[in-house]
């Protein structure tokens, strides 16, 4: 389990996280996504004792992460895939580690094979190696200890469609062993097939929490008419925020609970607005809920200001 | 009792690692840091050539038979100046290494306790500095009876109190490359300034010279080389102080304190 308590840091008069806090339970992969810049990084060197917090804590099964006896075991962490010595070959990377933790070599001939590098990529030296190559020793290294914690900042950061699935069904598998995984990413794309829980962070501060499924449900419908005009009209006078999609689609917010299919059909029907379709957003709804949610100047946000 | 209580907290994750994991004895964060100070190309090369050099330095009294005294202690001084000016230089890399590669990210994240990291580390270059001592002996050792036996007369002048003068000597520019490169965090800056600013204060002592022994580390390093103890323990004290004890212990704070990227 991990565990983040209004967590904050400044850096003078910068407040890059304030006031953080969520829970990550055995057996749930959660993702923590924000837009490059809105503190995820920062909140997650604080998890891991990296960075100190000037206020809150955290907790790693149980412990602050610095008073874990043997981190290794308990807690598996990936925080920069570019940040390994470029001279050592990956099998001597993960060796050091292995040596921290007491486990004995055979476990590295392991994990390597897990990660896709055992042969000849093993013996390369890291400096060699591509971003995807380092993401894979990364998650090894963060695997190595067999630990039921795993922290990942940008674990998908430079692999492949195929490097994703990968990593989709290996920590899929973790956490269905009962492990507990929180990673990182910018964009949410990268991770929704794999996470079942989000924490979503703007500008330091949590916008979003909870399970994939009841955040993605709630959020918003989906309008399109051939005649968009009048259907922006309708809303206007109905008072009702919406964002215009690029095809001209018309997705409402629905997390306010005033708004509801049944009301937007009833409008049309009043306004004699054809609709053609009339529906919960799916994926890039989310998309939508994404953009919405951590940047202020959405279509959504600027036509509710509008409509005000 | 109560420790145990506290620390025992509800456990909602799997019993899979319920029994209290121990943590990582001293000993097993030195083998470590022995591997890494020692492992990479660089690292290799690098005492390889001290080896070499150090080695090479002895033709320099047994060819120079007449502007070079020779005299045992003559002879080991010059297997002095290579483990002086390159073994610090690898101290200093087991410093900084690790914050120029980012390694530090790993590193303590696998030990958060950050002090014995680099207790560790500071240890691993005491143990270089006692190796690089004994290799340079052996190697004096070797250049001078190979000059008896080519039928030259080498005075015999080493003492107790002279061995451990060079042990000394070696040693604390060890330990001042460690200071410097636990404080600055950078290899570069830590290099440059390990050899530009004790030759900086060589130079302004020369001019103040009442003060200049108290601050210069050449001279007073040159006396713990010569065993020449008498009347500068104090001035040794503060020199060593100031060039080692201070920034180390500054390096140390700033290691547990610093932010880490």
């Amino acid at each position: 389990m991990i565990t983040a308590d209004s967590l904050s840091k400044s850096y003078g008069a910068t407040t890059v996280v304030r006031d953080v806090s969520f829970r990550c339970d055995p057996g749930t992969i959660t993702g923590f996504l924000g837009p490059n810049g809105a503190g995820k990084s920062t909140t997650l060197r604080m998890i891991t004792g990296l960075t100190h917090p000037d206020a809150g804590t955290a907790t790693v099964a149980g412990r602050p992460f610095a008073e874990l006896p043997n981190p290794l075991r308990v807690a598996g962490t990936l925080l920069d895939a570019s940040a390994m010595h470029s001279g050592r070959t990956g099998r001597s990377t993960l060796r050091i580690a292995a040596r921290m933790a007491a486990l004995p070599d055979g476990r590295v001939e392991q994990v390597l094979t897990t990660v896709g590098l055992a042969g000849a990529a093993a013996d390369r030296r890291v400096g060699n190696y591509s971003l995807g190559m380092r993401q894979r020793l990364g998650i090894g290294q963060a695997l190595l200890g067999d630990p039921r914690v795993l922290i990942l900042d940008e674990p998908a950061n430079g692999l492949d469609p195929e490097g994703i699935a990968w990593m989709r069904t290996l920590l899929r598998d973790f956490a269905d062993r009962g492990g507990t995984v929180l990673l990182s990413s910018h964009l949410l794309s990268e991770v929704q097939a794999t996470v079942d829980h989000l924490v979503v962070i703007a500008d330091g501060t949590v916008v979003a929490a909870g399970p994939l499924d009841a955040l993605l449900a709630s959020t918003a419908l989906l309008i399109r008419s051939p005649e968009p005009e009048s259907l922006h009209r309708m809303l206007e006078g109905a008072g009702i925020p919406f964002g215009v999609n690029t095809d001209q689609s018309v997705t409402v917010d629905t997390s306010s609970g005033d708004v509801d299919a049944r009301r937007i059909a009833h409008l049309a029907v009043d306004a004699r607005v054809l609709v053609t379709e009339l529906r919960a957003a799916d994926s890039g709804g989310l998309e939508q809920l994404f953009f919405s949610l951590t940047a202020g100047d959405t279509p959504l946000a600027a036509h509710s200001q509008e409509a005000a | 009792m109560t420790t145990l209580l506290t620390t025992r907290e509800p456990h909602l994750d799997p019993p899979r690692t319920s029994r209290q994991e121990p943590g990582i004895p001293f000993s097993r964060l030195l083998r470590v840091e022995w591997g890494k100070a020692t492992d990479t190309r660089a690292a290799r090369w690098l005492i390889l050539t001290i080896a070499a050099t150090t080695t090479g330095l002895m033709l320099a009294p047994l060819l120079a038979t007449t502007s070079i005294d020779q005299t045992q202690t003559g002879y080991l001084s010059f297997a002095a100046l290579a483990l002086t000016v390159l073994l610090p230089v690898v101290s200093i890399l087991t410093l900084t290494s690790e914050w120029s590669q980012r390694t530090v990210l790993a590193t303590f994240t696998q030990e958060p306790r950050r002090a014995r990291v680099i207790t560790a580390k500071v240890s691993v270059s005491l143990i270089l500095a006692a190796l690089g001592s004994a290799f340079a002996g052996l190697i004096t050792a070797a250049a001078v009876l190979l000059a008896e036996l080519s039928g030259r007369d080498i005075a015999s002048d080493m003492s107790t109190s002279k061995v451990i003068g060079f042990a000394l000597f070696v040693l604390l520019n060890v330990l001042m490359g460690v200071a410097f490169g636990a404080l600055l965090h950078n290899t570069a800056a830590a290099i440059v300034l390990f050899f530009a600013l004790p030759a900086a204060f060589t130079a302004a002592s020369a001019a103040l010279n009442s003060i200049g022994q108290w601050i210069d580390p050449s001279r007073t390093l040159g006396w713990v080389l010569q065993a020449d103890w008498a009347g500068h323990l104090p001035q040794i004290l503060t020199a060593t102080t100031i060039w080692l004890t201070a920034p180390l212990a500054a390096g140390l704070t700033r290691t547990i304190r610093r932010e880490i990227k």
